[in-house]
């Protein structure tokens, strides 16, 4: 027998009350550990941007296109290794109008070099760079519309107002988590083929991947330098740097959330500490004859106290328990899949976990202090006239 | 059948003061959310969804989903606007080509960059953007890099204001002579220019986004539809009204947040109505012999039901006006954020509606209710007997404790 | 009035004529008040409750309190107790002048001098009766082994033993309050402070205890002082004292 012990069995003295307080505090660890991956998520895009890639698109806005001949220039700069070049189609498939995703026209053989992650098979590799009307999907976009090796596609154009009718060659996969596959990429020269020869030859940027060992920042100086006075200047940013000016957009959001993971936690803390109130003012009689016994105000103190941090780890496991399938295999699963651009990783980090578990610890005990101090410093006597 | 008065329950919340508002508390902060997410769902369609008239309709491309990425060819224009249904002012049709782009730009008091949409319109723009007006300055000189910015834009980003400018090249700043208001909507989040400057800068040759064209009536907008149909070389454009575009646009975004806030807002619900529960059950335990007391005085397993009942959902109102109270102070606030159809910066306010307060409230008492149907039953369920007798032996010291309850108002009974 | 006039015709007989048997007068005095006054407030009205009390309470003895409600024995009990300390006069109990102790000292001080008996008997309900009795002895450095000895030692003084791991509300009333006496002799205290010990009971329990304490007084030389209102408790003391209005009679 120890103290530890009475406050444990304390906690499951009032077996519902004890019990709803264990899931609502696992309910506000639960959102909170959501909000935190959707956070985490998010910002993560970050840590997935390759290093040695950069785009260069032209200076004046992202939807300006730059000339074509730009593509050599940038290749026989030094400290680049490959370059490839991209032009948004912007394109809807008529039979899921509702369904977005990115249709790209690329250069085939260097895509495929500077987009590394991307796994297809030889053969399908090289059914696509030979087929003109060929277009590679990824797996999960496959999935969802339905398309299989060898499916006719027409896409709607946007930004080219005309259709394309494509055949579906290769299907890839990613080496890591967080790459996108829900790309549609075909070749660039069918669709320069298709425009008239004023808006020929024009690409909508380029993606350079650097040699090992060249500083990003030095290569876009370079790049943006060689460009400046050639009345189309470009603005060239590491993968990086794109993502977090990406994620700048949505800072209201992201702030929104972290406010709102703040205010669950306040709300946490106010379940928990009505419950330790309530149990404590049930027991002040209890209290007070531990003191006549000889116990100190510090001890009635601990001991509360303990009974909180006890309730706090409870809900803290649960939500712990509750949250891996729930976050990482449920909704991450689904979101990896479905937003993987805007989230490559859905998933609870370790982080995430020890803060959820910490916060649930460090808020137990401050919902429990002014409860505990102010049992403890009850006077004896008053706290014994209170039995019961 | 006696009913137990309501001042009983109300001074029984009274008596636990902490709890009471820790509770009441916990409902505010939820309450809170949840208004907030319908006045950022209000405002965003207030925003997005404002735009528009419905004796217009846009032609763009048809794979496209916003302006943005929609491309028409000028000599498509004049086509367009000889088309049926469209009505005619004093210098032949009423049709606008205008050409959206985004910037990136620089935004004031942060590091941070965001996108701005930029419009190129012909001249005499104001014409026919008849909900456009210029609330300051004046209006940019046709065939110059002359702007005028909107309303929520201005101050916001670098060199949005009136005297000031902005450049994305060296050499060819954009000047800004005036400030435009456009009805509240997002377009008031854009800065305007001349068409063929813009057309220039942005390297379109022959290109347009977009063209609004005024119907004859409402009605007309079939009969225009109709003419595209026919015409081999047009049928690769689209046709909308306006309003429904704009509603359209606002849906994204709009679905987006209220998502994310009402799944929010939901888990925070089980939250509190969790502490709804707890707070009500502990009142019941620790009022076993008030419950024991009223059930011998001859009040009805029902007067009792609806005493807690009643004392819950006063709890949880009360926390639904905190909660409402606070949530006007948002209204103050501007939501910033990107629009994923216009790839683009707008700006929201968190709007009020006439029904928002209301269903907040109820909202609030609905989590009462739940959280305090439980408790209530356990109350109205207790035997008097039984609940006379309560925790009473454990409360020897002073024997008759209870029977003050009879005399005085209901005390805390611990 | 007949009754009151009658315990105090009783308590004035004991204190002339004590049973020899019973007290042992040469003894010093373990509790001794001089002096002492306690006043409470009442919002900001001053509440006199004891007033110029002296009190001398020989080692060994077993002294019952009566009184009327409200006349200070709870309060005389809990400074004796060293629960509270007095507002005038002088407080020595167990050879520690209590008058001025800080709560530190007077909660170490009580464990090791005091053992408590409630009315309400006040175990923890969710312990069991060898947890309840071990309670005190947490607070000295003995370790687990020796104290669940002498937990079980205690309850076979109290005649429990073979109730030791059941919890209280799996116990009648009188056993209730045994486990509660164990509890009290279990840190081996000076004094057994009781506040109305039988006044939950029934009268065979009642009894049973008052033969318990009466068993500690004598083979155990425990110091007891009780509160009581029940004239049979009271008779059953070596020492029966009134107090009305503040004042022993």
């Amino acid at each position: 027998m120890n103290l530890p012990l009475l406050a444990a069995r304390n906690v499951l003295r009032n077996k519902v009350r004890t019990g709803l307080t264990v899931l609502g505090v696992a309910v506000a660890l639960l959102a909170f550990m959501t909000l935190r991956t959707v956070l985490s998520a998010w910002t993560q895009a970050e840590e997935f941007s390759q290093k040695d890639r950069m785009a260069v698109r032209s200076k004046i806005s992202w939807v300006v296109l730059l000339p074509k001949k730009y593509v050599q220039e940038v290749k026989d700069m030094a400290g680049v290794q490959a370059v490839t070049w991209a032009n948004w189609f912007g394109g809807r498939d008529p039979k899921h109008k509702q369904e977005f995703f990115a249709n790209l026209a690329v250069d085939p053989e260097s895509a495929l070099q500077v987009y590394d992650e991307f796994i297809v098979s030889a053969e399908q590799k090289q059914a696509w760079v030979g087929d003109r009307q060929g277009a590679i999907v990824g797996d999960v976009l496959a999935r969802k519309m339905g398309w299989k090796l060898g499916s006719k596609v027409t896409l709607t154009g946007g930004v080219y107002p005309f259709d394309m009718e494509f055949n579906i060659s290769a299907i890839y996969t990613a080496t890591r988590r967080g790459a996108d596959r829900n790309q549609f990429m075909f070749h660039w020269a069918y669709l320069n083929e298709k425009l008239s020869s004023e808006r020929q030859n024009r690409v909508g940027w380029l993606i350079v991947r650097t040699k090992p060992g060249v500083v990003s920042a030095e290569m876009s100086k370079r790049i943006d330098d060689h460009f400046k006075s050639s009345g189309m200047p470009t603005l060239s940013q590491s993968e990086l740097e794109l993502n977090r000016s990406f994620l700048a957009a949505f800072t209201a959001i992201l702030t929104a959330i972290n406010v709102v993971s703040i205010v669950i936690l306040a709300i946490m803390a106010l379940i928990l500490g009505n419950t330790i109130a309530m149990g404590v003012r049930e027991r002040t009689g209890e209290y007070g004859v531990l003191r006549a016994i000889g116990f100190l105000p510090r001890h009635v103190l601990a001991f509360i106290v303990g009974e909180s941090l006890v309730v706090g780890i409870m809900g803290g496991g649960l939500a712990l328990l509750l949250g891996y399938p729930l976050i990482n295999m449920g909704m991450g699963r689904w979101l990896e899949e479905n937003m993987g651009g805007l989230f490559p990783v859905f998933g609870i980090t370790t982080a995430t976990a020890t803060a959820a578990m910490v916060l649930a610890v460090v808020l137990a005990a401050i919902a429990a202090a002014w409860p505990a101090w102010r049992a403890s410093q009850l006077k004896v006597v008053d706290a014994l006239r209170r039995v019961g | 059948m006696a009913m137990i008065p309501l001042s009983y329950s109300l001074r029984s919340l009274m008596v636990r003061k902490a709890t009471t508002f820790a509770t009441a508390f916990g409902i505010a902060l939820v309450v809170f959310v949840f208004a907030s997410v319908m006045m950022l769902g209000n405002g965003i369609k207030e925003t997005l969804g404002a735009s528009g008239r419905e004796d217009t309709a846009i032609v763009m491309s048809k794979g496209a989903q916003a302006e943005l990425g929609s491309t028409i060819l000028q000599n498509q224009v004049g086509k367009i606007a000889q088309m049926g249904g469209v009505a005619q002012g004093e210098n032949g049709p009423l049709a606008q080509a205008e050409m959206v782009v985004v910037i990136t730009h620089p935004k004031v008091g942060t590091s941070g960059v965001a996108n701005v949409t930029m419009r190129g319109m012909p001249d005499n723009w104001l014409k026919f953007r008849s909900e456009a007006r210029i609330v300051a300055g004046r209006e940019p000189k046709p065939g110059t890099r002359e702007v005028v910015v909107g309303r929520a834009a201005r101050g916001r980003f670098q060199g949005f204001d009136i005297g000031k400018s902005f450049a994305m090249v060296e050499n060819q700043p954009f000047d800004v002579v005036g400030v435009f208001a456009a009805g509240g909507g997002s377009l008031e989040s854009e800065v305007w220019g001349d068409l063929e400057v813009m057309r220039t800068m942005f390297d379109r040759p022959g290109l347009v986004s977009s063209v609004h064209v005024r119907l004859m009536t409402p009605g007309s907008l079939q009969a225009f539809k109709d003419g595209f149909k026919n015409d081999p070389q047009l049928r690769e454009y689209e046709v909308e009204r306006e309003t429904k575009y704009y509603e359209k646009q606002a849906n994204g975004l709009g679905q987006f947040i209220s998502f994310l806030g009402y799944a929010i807002a939901v888990f925070f619900a089980v939250g509190a109505m969790i502490g709804a529960i707890i707070t009500m059950y502990g009142a019941v335990a620790t009022r076993q012999r008030e419950i024991g007391t009223l059930r011998a005085l001859g009040f009805s397993r029902i007067s009792i039901l609806l005493a807690f009942l009643f004392e819950s959902l006063a709890l949880s109102a009360m926390g639904g006006v905190i909660g409402v109270v606070a949530a006007m102070g948002m209204t103050t606030v501007k939501f910033s954020t990107m629009n994923f159809a216009s790839w683009s910066e707008v700006v929201f306010r968190f709007v009020a509606k006439p029904g928002t307060f209301q269903w907040s409230i109820l909202f609030a008492m609905a989590m009462g209710l739940v959280g305090g149907l439980l408790p209530a039953i356990r109350a109205a369920r207790m035997s008097p007997i039984k609940a006379m007798r309560g925790s009473s032996r454990r409360r020897g010291w002073h024997p008759g404790r209870w029977l003050r309850w009879l005399r005085r108002p209901p005390r805390c009974s611990w | 009035m007949s009754d009151a006039q009658a315990e105090g015709k009783a308590a004035d007989e004991a204190a002339k004529n004590p049973p020899p048997y019973r007290t042992q007068p040469e003894s010093p005095a373990i509790v001794s008040l001089v002096g002492v006054g306690k006043t409470f407030f009442r919002g900001k009205e001053p509440v006199k409750v004891l007033d110029g009390l002296d009190l001398d309470v020989p080692e060994g003895s077993f002294e019952a309190l009566m009184g009327p409600s409200g006349s200070g024995k709870s309060t005389l009990l809990n400074l004796i107790a060293g629960l509270d300390r007095p507002t005038r006069g002088k407080i020595t109990v167990a050879g520690t002048d209590l008058t001025n102790a800080s709560d530190r000292t007077l909660a170490k001080w009580r464990s090791q001098n005091i053992g408590f008996i409630f009315q309400a008997y006040n175990l923890m309900p969710v312990l069991t009766a060898l947890q309840n009795v071990e309670l005190p002895l947490l607070l000295t450095s003995l370790g687990g082994a020796e104290r669940k000895k002498r937990a079980q030692t205690a309850l076979r003084v109290v005649g429990l033993e073979d109730r030791m791991h059941h919890y209280p509300r799996q116990l009648s009333g009188g056993q209730e309050q045994r486990v509660a006496i164990a509890r009290a002799i279990v840190n081996d205290p000076k004094i057994i402070v009781a506040d109305e010990p039988t006044g939950d009971l029934d009268r065979q329990s009642a009894d049973d205890i008052l033969t318990l304490l009466e068993k500690l007084n004598k083979e155990l030389k425990k110091t007891i002082f009780m509160v009581t209102h029940d004239p049979a408790a009271s008779e059953r003391a070596s020492v029966q004292r009134r107090l009305d209005k503040g004042r022993l009679k």
